[in-house]
Parts: C-alpha cells; sequence; structure tokens
C-alpha cells in the first residue's frame, strides 16, 4: 500500500502532507487539512455533498484520490467568504433565499453554484438548475436552491 | 466505505502505464475520470493491487482530424467534448451523446476513454461509438491493435480488451457534413443510465438513405448495433419508410434484462415507440428541409 | 388560467419591518418578528461549512468503529473467527456480542417500553436480516477497521427466510420466542357483523387497496456517534439525532446507568425524519465498545450501511372497505392493515394512528378493523415523518375511486362528507375531539386559487389530442403538538435571560436537524421582548442545558416550544418591566420595552438600555423592589393541550406521458392551516421537504429485498431519491387560524409527507381515468403506468428459477427452543385453576404493559386486582369453566372499559382485552 507526499493550495493555503493512496479527497480535506464542510453523503457520487472546485470546477471529491489533486488548486465552502466575513454572492444568495434547512448538502450546493458563477462567467438559470441536478437535498424540495439559481442567474445578466 | 488498500502510480508516457498494468498480471486497474471506478473501490467491489493512474499522459488527451476521421483521446474529459468547437461541428450527435452522460460535476472527471472501455449496457458513449462506426485503439506492451466498436462489447462491463490493454484512442469515421443526427433517452431523472435510448445517424442524399447507424443503450447486455433495422432504410426513400417495422425489428434485435428500474417489456415496449419517434423526427427534418 | 400558470410569487424578505397586526378575518397575530420570513441564524456557519455535525468531532485518542454485518438474513451462528481481523496492524480490538454480555442492555422503545423480543446490540447466536452488526472492530482509523471487518469469518447454518407480509404470515417464525410473526395486533379478527351488514347493504361499496413501498429515510446525513466515557459515571456521546435529551434519557435506561452523567451533543444534524429519535443497535454497540475500552469511539454509518442497515419504514398494504349512500355520503367503513416491521422495530407497531385518524376529518359514523404488525427477516421498522400516513393515502385516493364509480365530482364527494367548522365540536367514531379543524375550509380557499372548470376543459381538449392531464385533490386533518397522553411526548422547556450586557440569551429544550428552532424561538423572544433578533441567541443541542423534551417527533416543537417561549417571554418581560416601573416610581403599565430600549410614556427623557437595567437587576440588590429575585431570569415548561390539530388542502396537475408512463408535476398548490407561522420561510420549508418526500415516495423510491432477503437497493443508483428536476415549485395559501395552544401554532413537520402522497397519485389516477383505475401500488413506476395505459402487464419481470416455497423450510428448520406450546394440565376444579397471581402482559400499541393479576373465585363470581407501575384496580367478573372475564375502567389515555376475557390453561393465562374503540389487544401471562 503506497504513501505518497502531496502538496496542494486549499483556500489559498499551502497544504502539504503524506497520504495513504486509497484516501479520497474528500477524506483528506476533511481529515488532514481540517476542512470538515467538506461533507459525505454517500461515497459513490450520487449526492453531491462532497462536491468541491479543484482547478475552478466543481467536482465530487469523494471519486477523486487525493494523491490526484497533487499540485492542484482546491477552494471548499470555508474559502469563499471573504476576509472580513462578508459572504460570497453565492452564500448571500442561499440566506436571502432560505436555500438550507439542515445544512448537510449545502456546501455542496454552494461550490456548484460558485465554480459555475465565478471567474465572469454568466450562466443562465437553466444551466444552473441542470447542475443543481447533481445534488441531492432531503430537506428544503429545492425550492430555495431554485431561487437562489434564479437571482444569480440575474445578477450575471446585470454586469 | 473505504478501499481496500492499493499501490498507485501516475505515470508520465503510455509505454510506462503499460509496463506498470503488464508487471501487475491482472491486479492492475487503470483510473481515467474515476466517476465509475471510484465508487466500485469504495463498495471494495473492486479490489487492484495497484491502480495506474492515466491522467498524467499527455498522449492520452486531445482531439484531433485524422485520416477520414476524428480520433479523440481516451483522457479527453466528458465536459471538453461538450465545449468542443470541431466535435460540434463534426461529430454532434457524440456532443449530444455526451450532455447526458452524467452531471456537470461527474463530466468535469469522466472521459471519454474511461465511458468506453467500461462498457455498461445502458450508457450513451458505447452506444454511440457502435453506432457511428467507432474503431477503438488498445496498446500494450506487446503492441497496438484497432477494435471495430461494433466487436469491442461482449457483455455487462466486459470488453475484448486483454487484462494488459489500454485504451490510447477512440476515432469516429466522418460522416458527411449536415448529416442527420439520432439521439433519445428514456431516463426517469436526468444523469441515470437510460432505461432505454437510442442513438445514430443518417445520410440522406437526393431524398435516400445513403448511410445509416444505429445503436441502443439499455437493450441487452451491451451497447446493440440495431443491423437489421439498418439494413432496411439503407437504400430506401423517405417515402418508402414503414417506420413501425423498422421499429419492430430494431427491437427483435435486442434482449433487454429485468432490473430493479424497469422490466424487459418496458423497454421493448418504449424502445420501439422511442426509435420510431425520433426517426419520424429526424425525417421530417429532412423533408422539410 | 392554464393549469400550469403558478400564482404569483409573494415573498417578501424582511429583515427589520415593523409590523403587530392581528388579522381579523383569521386571527393570526403577526409582530415585528412572528409571522416574518426572517433571515436564518443557522445559515451563514452552515453556508460556510462551520457547521459542526458528528463526523466533525474529533477527540484526543479517539479511535474508529466499523462492523462485520451478516451476509444471510436468517440462521443460527455456528462461530465467530476473529483473529484474522485482530491482526491487522492498527486494529485494537474485535467485539463480538459475547465481548458486551456483561452490559445489560435493554433496547428500549421511543416510549422508554422494552422491547417484545430479545434484541441485542450485536447479533446474539443468530442472525435475523442481511446486514445485521455481528462483530465491532476498533482500529486507528475507519479504513483500517474496514480492512478487518472483511476478514472477520462468521460460519452460519443458514436458514430459508420470511421476507414479505405475504411470507410473515405463513412462514415460520422470525423469532424463535413467538409463536407466530404478529409483532403487534388490535382490533378484531372477524368483522363485526353489524357494520358489515352496513357495508354490504349500501347503495355503494368501494373495497380499495393500497399496497406501499418500503421506504428509507435516507436523511443526507447518516447515523453516527463519538462516545466519549470520561471517567467513572461520565459519559459524554456526540450523536446526530432528534433530541440530545431524549438520548439521554433513553441511554440512562436502556443501559441500566442511572448514576452515570450522560452529556448528549448534537449542534447540527443533517436530517432525522423519525430515523435517529433513539440510538439502536451500532449506536448501542459503540457506546458499550467506548465503555469497555475505556477510549472516545467514533461510528459512522456510510451510506451502504445506511442503506442496508438502518431501520426503515412504510412497507405496508391495507384494504379500506368504504359505504356510501345514494347521494356519496359515508355510511360505514372497514380497514385492514398490515405493516412489515421487519425483525427488530424500534416500536411495537400494528400502527392504530393509522384508524384512528382514518376518518378523523369526515363524517364516518360507523369504523371498525384489523391493525397488525408483522416480523421479517428484513431490517427493523423505525418511524418516518407522518408514521400514520397510510390513513390519509388510503382515504383520499379511495375517495376518488368513489366519486368516479359513483358518478360524483371528487371536491363535492368531499364537501358532502367534510367536517366544517359548523359542525363542530364533534366527536369522531373513534372517540378524536374535533373542535378545532379546518380541513373544509382549506379545500375551499385552494378551490379559491385553482379554476377547476377551466382545468377540466383543457383536459378534454388535451385528451383528444392523445395528452392525458390530471388533478388530484386531497384533505386532511393532522394530530401535532401531542402532549401527555404518552410519557415521553412532554410539553416543553424554555429557559431565557438577559445578560449583565442586555443581551438576551435563551436554552430551549428544542433540536432542529433543519427545523431552524433556534431562528424561530429567536424571533417569538426578540418579539415578545422588544429586543432586535440580532440580541438573541439560542442554544439548543446539549442534553447539559434546557430539559426534557423528546424533540423533534410528531411536528411538535412550533406548538409547544413556541408556547414556552412566548410565555418564558412574557415572564421576563415582566421582571424587566416590575424593575424599570420601580426604578423610575412609574406604574408598571407605563413601561415599554422596544428595540433593546426601556421606555417610560409621557417621559422621553427616562429611556434607558436594557442593559442599564439588567446591571442593576444582577449587581444592585439594594436597588430592587421588595421581593423581586435577582438577577433577569425566567423559565417556563409549557404543557399544550393534549392534540393540535393541524390541516389542510392540496392539489396537484400532472401530465402522464402515453408513450413513457413518464409523470410530470406541472403544478402544486398547497393550503394549510398550520396555526401562527412563527416564519413563513420556515413554515413553507418544512412542507416543501415533506411534499418533495411525498414525491419520491409516489415516483421513485423503493427498498427492496430478494427471495433470499438480499437488499437489492443498496446504493443511490438504485434507491431514487427526487431531484430538483422531480420537484416542482410549490405555491402556497396560507390558510391559518389560531389554535388553542398559546401562540396560536400548529405543527407542519410532517404534513407534506402525508397528504403530498395521495394528492399525487389523485392527479396521476385523474390523469389515467379514461383507461381505468390506477392499482395504487407504490411506487407508481413508468412502467406500471404503461400497463393501466395499454391494460396489459408491461411491469411484470419473467420468472427466473423457482422460487424455494416457503412451506418447505419446516422441516429443514432446527425447531425453535422456546416455542410457546400449549400445557394442558388434567382439568382441575375451577377455583384451583383460576385462583392466584398471575404475571401478566398486555401487548398495547405504546409496547408491551407488564402486570400483576390477583384472582379469586367463589363458585361463578370473580374477584381480583391487576397491579401495575401506575397502581392498582380492582374489579369482579365471572368465571366459567377456565373462562375469565371482568371489566376494568379506565381514564388514560382515554375514558374507555377494558373488556378481559382470558382463558387458563395449566399455568399459562392467554386471551383479549377489548379496548373500547381501539378494538382488542393480546394478553399473555404465567402463573407467578
Amino acid at each position: 500500500m503506497s504513501k505518497h507526499h502531496v502538496e496542494m493550495t486549499i483556500n489559498g493555503r499551502r497544504h502539504a502532507s503524506d497520504v495513504e493512496a486509497r484516501v479520497s479527497l474528500a477524506d483528506f480535506l476533511r481529515d488532514d487539512a481540517g476542512y470538515t464542510g467538506v461533507h459525505v453523503g454517500c461515497e459513490h457520487g450520487v449526492c453531491g455533498a462532497c462536491t468541491v472546485m479543484v482547478d475552478g470546477k466543481a467536482v465530487r471529491s469523494c471519486l477523486m484520490l487525493a494523491v490526484q489533486a497533487d499540485g492542484s488548486t482546491v477552494t471548499t465552502a470555508e474559502g469563499l467568504a471573504a476576509a472580513d466575513g462578508t459572504l460570497h454572492p453565492v452564500q448571500q444568495a442561499m440566506l436571502e433565499e432560505h436555500a438550507l434547512q439542515c445544512g448537510f448538502c449545502t456546501p455542496g450546493v454552494v461550490m456548484t453554484l460558485a465554480a459555475l458563477t465565478g471567474d465572469n462567467s454568466k450562466p443562465s438559470e437553466e444551466q444552473l438548475l441542470a447542475a443543481m441536478s447533481g445534488h441531492v437535498c432531503r430537506c428544503t424540495g429545492y425550492q430555495g436552491i431554485r431561487r437562489a439559481a434564479k437571482k444569480l442567474a440575474a445578477a450575471g445578466d446585470k454586469v | 466505505m473505504k478501499p481496500a488498500p492499493f499501490d498507485y502510480i501516475a505515470p508520465a508516457t503510455i509505454t510506462e502505464a503499460c509496463s506498470a498494468i503488464a508487471e501487475a498480471g491482472g491486479g492492475a486497474t487503470v483510473l481515467a475520470g474515476g466517476q465509475t471506478l471510484m465508487p466500485l473501490l469504495n463498495l471494495r467491489m473492486s479490489q487492484p493491487f495497484i491502480v495506474v493512474d492515466i491522467n498524467k499522459i499527455p498522449e492520452l488527451k486531445g482531439i484531433a482530424r485524422v485520416n477520414g476521421g476524428i480520433r479523440i483521446g481516451p483522457m479527453t474529459r466528458q465536459c471538453e467534448v461538450i465545449e468542443s468547437e470541431v466535435l460540434a461541428r463534426d461529430l454532434p450527435v457524440l456532443v449530444e451523446a455526451v450532455r447526458h452522460v452524467g452531471h456537470h460535476q461527474t463530466r468535469n472527471r469522466g472521459t471519454v476513454g474511461g465511458s468506453i472501455a467500461l462498457g455498461e449496457p445502458a450508457a450513451e458513449l458505447p452506444a454511440t461509438a457502435v453506432a457511428l462506426g467507432a474503431t477503438i485503439e488498445a496498446r500494450s506492451i506487446r503492441g497496438t491493435r484497432q477494435i471495430p466498436a461494433t466487436e469491442f462489447y461482449l457483455g455487462p462491463y466486459m470488453t475484448s480488451l486483454e487484462p494488459d490493454e489500454l485504451v490510447t484512442g477512440i476515432t469516429f469515421p466522418d460522416w458527411p457534413k449536415g448529416h442527420t443526427t439520432l439521439f433519445n433517452e428514456v431516463a426517469q431523472r436526468p444523469g441515470d443510465f437510460a432505461l432505454v435510448g437510442i442513438v445514430g445517424a443518417l445520410v440522406i442524399e437526393s431524398g435516400i438513405i445513403s448511410r445509416v447507424g444505429l445503436g441502443w443503450f439499455g437493450m441487452g447486455p451491451t451497447p446493440i448495433n440495431a443491423r437489421s433495422a439498418e439494413q432496411m432504410l439503407r437504400g430506401k426513400s423517405l417515402s418508402e419508410i414503414d417506420l413501425q417495422a423498422v421499429a419492430e425489428r430494431a427491437v427483435a434485435d435486442t434482449s433487454p434484462f429485468d432490473d430493479h428500474h424497469a422490466s424487459a417489456e418496458y423497454r421493448r415496449t418504449v424502445g420501439r415507440r422511442i426509435l420510431a419517434r425520433t426517426l419520424r423526427d429526424a425525417l421530417k427534418i429532412r423533408e422539410a428541409a | 388560467m392554464s393549469a400550469a400558470t403558478p400564482l404569483s410569487d409573494n415573498h417578501a424578505d424582511t429583515d427589520a419591518e415593523t409590523r403587530a397586526d392581528k388579522d381579523t378575518s383569521t386571527g393570526i397575530t403577526t409582530g415585528r418578528y412572528i409571522g416574518q420570513r426572517v433571515r436564518r441564524k443557522e445559515d451563514p456557519r452552515l453556508l460556510t461549512g462551520r457547521g459542526q455535525f458528528v463526523d466533525d468531532i474529533s477527540l484526543p485518542g479517539m479511535l474508529h468503529v466499523a462492523f462485520a454485518r451478516s451476509a444471510i438474513a436468517r440462521g443460527n451462528i455456528l462461530s465467530i473467527n476473529t483473529t484474522l481481523a485482530r491482526d491487522v496492524p492498527g486494529v485494537h480490538a474485535v467485539y463480538t456480542q459475547q465481548d458486551l454480555a456483561s452490559y445489560k442492555v435493554a433496547m428500549l422503545t421511543f416510549f422508554l417500553s422494552p422491547p417484545d423480543v430479545e434484541t441485542t446490540p450485536l447479533a446474539n447466536g443468530r442472525v435475523v436480516y442481511v446486514g445485521e452488526p455481528v462483530a465491532l472492530i476498533i482500529a486507528d482509523t475507519r479504513h483500517i477497521a474496514e480492512d478487518a471487518a472483511s476478514l472477520v469469518e462468521v460460519e452460519y447454518a443458514e436458514e430459508d427466510p420470511v421476507i414479505t407480509i405475504a411470507d410473515a404470515r405463513r412462514g415460520p417464525p422470525v423469532h424463535p420466542s413467538m409463536s407466530d410473526n404478529i409483532n403487534a395486533q388490535m382490533g378484531d379478527e372477524e368483522i363485526d357483523v353489524a357494520l358489515d351488514a352496513k357495508l354490504k347493504s349500501a347503495p355503494h361499496l368501494i373495497t380499495h387497496k393500497v399496497v406501499h413501498q418500503r421506504i428509507s429515510q435516507s436523511p443526507m446525513e447518516t447515523r453516527g456517534v463519538v462516545a466519549s466515557p470520561e471517567g467513572k459515571e461520565e459519559l459524554t456521546l456526540y450523536i446526530t439525532c432528534q433530541s440530545p435529551h431524549m438520548v439521554a434519557r433513553w441511554t440512562s435506561l436502556a443501559l441500566g446507568l442511572p448514576q452515570t452523567a450522560i452529556r448528549v451533543i448534537a449542534k447540527d444534524v443533517g436530517g432525522g425524519f423519525g430515523l435517529k429519535n433513539h440510538p439502536w443497535k451500532e449506536e448501542v454497540a459503540a457506546i458499550l465498545a467506548a465503555l469497555k475500552f475505556g477510549r472516545p469511539l467514533k461510528w459512522i454509518e456510510d451510506r451502504y450501511e445506511n442503506l442496508i442497515g438502518a431501520n426503515q419504514a412504510r412497507e405496508q398494504e391495507m384494504v379500506l372497505q368504504v359505504a356510501f349512500d345514494a347521494d356519496g355520503k359515508l355510511i360505514a367503513s372497514h380497514g385492514d392493515y398490515s405493516v412489515n416491521v421487519g425483525a427488530f422495530p424500534q416500536l411495537s407497531e400494528c400502527n392504530i394512528a393509522v384508524h384512528m385518524f382514518v376518518w378523523a376529518a369526515y363524517h364516518m359514523p360507523a369504523y371498525g378493523f384489523l391493525t397488525r404488525g408483522w416480523y421479517s427477516n428484513t431490517v427493523g421498522y423505525a418511524a418516518y415523518r407522518g408514521p400514520w400516513a397510510m390513513e390519509s393515502l388510503i382515504r383520499e385516493t379511495a375517495l376518488d375511486v368513489a366519486a368516479r364509480r359513483i358518478g360524483i365530482d371528487p371536491i363535492e364527494i368531499r364537501r358532502r362528507n367534510l367536517v366544517t367548522l359548523k359542525d363542530q365540536p364533534t366527536t369522531s367514531c373513534m372517540g378524536i375531539p374535533r373542535e378545532d379543524i379546518t380541513p373544509a375550509e382549506c379545500l375551499e380557499k385552494l378551490l379559491g386559487c385553482f379554476d377547476v372548470a377551466a382545468f377540466r376543459k383543457e383536459q378534454a381538449a388535451a385528451r383528444k389530442n392523445g395528452r392525458y392531464l390530471g388533478l388530484g385533490i386531497a384533505a386532511y386533518i393532522e394530530p401535532t403538538g401531542s402532549a401527555g397522553a404518552i410519557g415521553t411526548m412532554t410539553g416543553e422547556l424554555a429557559q431565557v435571560r438577559i445578560e449583565p450586557t442586555g443581551k438576551v440569551t435563551a436554552t430551549m429544550s428544542t433540536h432542529s436537524q433543519g427545523h431552524g428552532t433556534a431562528t424561530t424561538m429567536a424571533q417569538i423572544f426578540a418579539d415578545r421582548l422588544g429586543v432586535s433578533y440580532e440580541d438573541v441567541t439560542v442554544f439548543e443541542g446539549d442534553s447539559s442545558r434546557g430539559g426534557f423534551s423528546p424533540g423533534a417527533a410528531g411536528s411538535r416543537q412550533g406548538v409547544i416550544a413556541g408556547g414556552a417561549a412566548i410565555v418564558a417571554a412574557d415572564l421576563l418581560a415582566t421582571k424587566v418591566k416590575t424593575l424599570a416601573a420601580h426604578l423610575c416610581n412609574v406604574r408598571v403599565d407605563a413601561i415599554r420595552i422596544e428595540d433593546g430600549m426601556v421606555h417610560v410614556s409621557g417621559a422621553p427623557d427616562k429611556s434607558r438600555t436594557l442593559r442599564s437595567i439588567a446591571e442593576i437587576a444582577y449587581g444592585e440588590p439594594d436597588k430592587l423592589p421588595p421581593g423581586f429575585e435577582a438577577g433577569l431570569e425566567a423559565q417556563h415548561r409549557y404543557q399544550p393541550p393534549p392534540m393540535t390539530f393541524a390541516s389542510a388542502a392540496n392539489a396537484c396537475v400532472v401530465e402522464v406521458n402515453a408513450d413513457t408512463g413518464f409523470v410530470k408535476i406541472l403544478r402544486w398548490i398547497s393550503s394549510e392551516d398550520c396555526g401562527t407561522p412563527i416564519n413563513p420561510a420556515v413554515v413553507e420549508g418544512q412542507i416543501a421537504g415533506g411534499l418533495a418526500q411525498a414525491i419520491g415516495t409516489v415516483l421513485l423510491e423503493e427498498m427492496s429485498f430478494d427471495s433470499r432477503g438480499n437488499p437489492t437497493t443498496a446504493t443511490y443508483k438504485d434507491y431514487l431519491l427526487p431531484l430538483i428536476s422531480d420537484v416542482p415549485v410549490f405555491e402556497f395559501v396560507h390558510a391559518n387560524t389560531p389554535s388553542k395552544s398559546v401562540g396560536g401554532m400548529r405543527g407542519v413537520g410532517e404534513g407534506g409527507a402525508i397528504i403530498g402522497p395521495p394528492t399525487l397519485v389523485n392527479a396521476i389516477a385523474d390523469a389515467l381515468a379514461p383507461f381505468g383505475e390506477v392499482p395504487v401500488e407504490l411506487p407508481l413506476t413508468p412502467a406500471k403506468l404503461l400497463s393501466v395505459i395499454e391494460k396489459r402487464d408491461i411491469a411484470a419481470h419473467a420468472k427466473p428459477e423457482a422460487i424455494k416455497a416457503i412451506a418447505d423450510t419446516g422441516s429443514q428448520v432446527a425447531a425453535p427452543q422456546t416455542v410457546l406450546t400449549p400445557v394442558v394440565e388434567t382439568a382441575a376444579p375451577a377455583a384451583a385453576v383460576v385462583d392466584g397471581d398471575w404475571k401478566m402482559v398486555l401487548s398495547t400499541p405504546v409496547g408491551p404493559q407488564e402486570m400483576k393479576g390477583h384472582f379469586e373465585t367463589k363458585g361463578q363470581e370473580l374477584s381480583g386486582y391487576l397491579s401495575a407501575a401506575e397502581g392498582q384496580q380492582g374489579f369482579t367478573g365471572t368465571v366459567e369453566g377456565n373462562r375469565v372475564k371482568f371489566d376494568l375502567k379506565v381514564e388514560k389515555p382515554m375514558k374507555i372499559t377494558l373488556k378481559y376475557d382470558l382463558v387458563v390453561e395449566g399455568n399459562k393465562i392467554s386471551g383479549k382485552v377489548k379496548m373500547g374503540i381501539f378494538g382488542s389487544a393480546k394478553l399473555a401471562g404465567e402463573r407467578l
């Protein structure tokens, strides 16, 4: 069983560690780097709770090995808000639209929306909603998530 | 659900990868996009000695024109297929098929090669390869060979790849500009495996179908090339086509499963319908044009 | 208005609007915060990934637990070899039930009654379901623990399992101590003759069957516990649960740890839905292992374990006969109900609540029932959002079937039979008092927002084009905020204080797994105290603070904790005003608290901060009025009325695709009376969540097993949860009337999951009415719907190898050791047979009730007493041969006369107890 040295940038900070090959990126972010905001809901890539950004793209961190993220830039929900605590526009929209209840699926939803609306991209409401089909929420019936997506798409139009 | 222990290497060249696979004597598994392999590892349904990660091999990437076709590197991410201008222009049905694979998030990592090499009978890409007449290149330390997609799939998750072979390219032959595309998938939720699906392409010249490729997914232990139906269409003028008869014949070539998601009879019933409807809609567009 | 046009979206997000209105038409109070869509306090933390769920807890010295689980559904364990497992580097211990046997554990039910069958944390010599935990591994990491688990070798003598209700009726007992597979039974095995006559002679008789699939609650956060023994008689549990207090109480009693200071902490929980009311096998095994091993242990259930090993719900069958007169008015009804409770149900369940509530919203003169829970070799039963939901599903779909059969509009048939406010107070035929229910009014309000006539036109036109639109309507009432009838369903405690800093801190016995109670209670405190919402912090989620409550169970927290918060806040406000009045030398009613400032009417210069008042209250006792308790603290435990009803009517429009059988939901309107909505966004969120689960129940979800009891839906690839594309935008019509509880709230947590399924099924049935009736066998998969359209069975699988007949297995199964066979002794004179003391157990819906019976006979006269924990009660009756009959009048849970009818055979006594409207319960016992 092989162990590997990995270095990656997580939420703007360099993180270096030694990790067993079989450890998922999700578990590595949680246990090694301390980002427990990455939630593990199914470990087979369906529920989306573990979604993070790797090199700007939304990916299921339970379906990546930590060792595969060596050299990458990773962002989790903990890394979105500004240093002064101002919420990221995605977080703000979800707060305003009551888009969460228990909060377990939430960081994953936040990361997909953040990845799609980042970097001056202007996704349509349809594109955001389509990407939301990669997330399972058992609490909200997706009502607030829909409203947040609508709000974010409209905000993109205004820019 | 944590994987059993395994060794891991991420070689930088195809040669290194093939050596590592051969050395493992059947105990290696190839990691491409990971969207299918990781769940299998997590569930301990797959317990390889070594995982050979091919993500770092530049030669496996890329979409390139070759003589008479387009060659797609196996490490081409599904999201790259959707964003490719070349494919949008030259192989739109492949782009359409990939849009239905999984979700946005899985397409960011999932690869063309991974899906092709897995051979899930209800998946879109193997059926597309079969329908369009693609060729799969397989390489090992013993050499390279080309396998027609129609001969590649042997059973559920069983392909004619030898244990020491790696898929190194998928080449789709050219279909003429303006060819008619066919795609219809019946799935309960977006991203689910299809209950039944049809994919293909047609070329119509002077009102006659001069070329046709049709493939089923979710209708048997492998993607199914609807050869008899193709025969019924090839050389026919649009007005002569009996869609119901073609659909009947196409379904007759299939052997769908009963499983938790649908019965075989459901698949046959709905398969017949969607093939007839998809052909009708595609040909109407042609007639109008 | 087209069917698909929604109502206008009227969400107004208000942070600081000042409104204090009482809507004169509804009597619902709103305030600056109460009734407003205030943003949740929990959200910034949860959105930035700073939640604290059980898997986020890490303690020094903590190790990890995994389980080796049974691969077969039924059989004796011949041997367990843990040698290889223990040798894996990083493994610290491997325990089997033998290693935990020194801990006497009673796996109590939610009502804290003992289980009906021996239930141990790990399998004890025998396994009774696939996935049953057999061994527990402690290791440095979860990875290593799983490596070791895969090396535990178990040898079984496998037996043929009993899987379905049908199997359970005829198959060998799942539990050797039982003589059959009935876990609980109430009602009459023979339908009452008079009732039967009413049914058979009615102008219209509908016999309606519902087959309901098994559901997994499947919260996004699975089960888990970190158990930390912290010294003799000190135990801390971090556990994902629905009430830390309930868990602490349950653990103390179940594990027999009366002296142990148990602290249960659950700050954030990712959904419960009934699964996490109290610990079960794995959690208890992990806790015991921690006590034995002496270090903190963490067990986090993975999703595969959750889908095969966490208790499940809803696998039921019911046949409802409903008789109507010529005008479609209800005459009589009978229900025959069965539920599959698996091998180890978390409570004795025959779902009596289904029968209590099936006709509670309607004028139904006569109802009889037989209701049974059946054991099987599958993972056991636990509560799931609205456990009695079958009552609404079967009734509302039966009403639509009747409407179609008789030729009455489905809305009209409801109008003719629903109990309206004008009809109240009235009592249902099952003894449910109806004083405060508004299902009819909710329906009328709903219809005011939906043009049914226009829809019917649209539907007719669509049918001509081969498109099948359908409209489904359902109405119901729901018992919420229940308290006082069952020991664990208590009131709620609110403790609130104004700190010396002027900030308001409250601790509640509430618990949120998404409910947002820290927000809604803060809204109440802020409103009633006159401070800003930002200045209120509500703490919950720790059994060391607040007082006992069962937490989130039975749609109760808004009602009960809301009432407690109101009273506690008012007590505290009075204290502030009393002190301020004293300090300013004015009357108490001249004092007003607003926005954290204390004002004196007519003297604006006397305004001062709440903080200044608080500083005096705590720190300057000389300034306090005589008799004034120092500080600014108040608490109240609110005991609400025994039951507070919520009512609702829902409508949905669907299109069923005739080619594929797929269902598309075009529109859904919820018209709900939830009393005072503390936060409409929270209320709508609860309803929407329940409705989404209903959609999953009707169209997608199904836990299934093969004939060997292997779960075949063990991942999310097969167990399909509703995604955003499956759930429409819901429209909400608030038809609120204040309840009689303090604050006027009504519970809303479970409602969507109860009224949702019949609304959707009715819409589908309406869409396909031209083809015939849709058999209500959930889920209504595309194949099943296509079968209705094409009038042939499209859904059936081809028959594979013949399934072994259960009847054959009798000879292969070793005879259970403790089968209850009647002991026939030589007949003795009646006196000798009956007289004496008996230890008896009555099987009630809240669990087995133990009692002692003392009988004395004199000829054919019987006298004696029954004594139980609650006390002793005498009776007189008759004896005939060895048959004993007597009556006992009781007050709890309701005023009924219990009629005992028992037979003595040697040293065994058994028979039935007729419990008034509750039907009959079984009694069994033996001579002391």
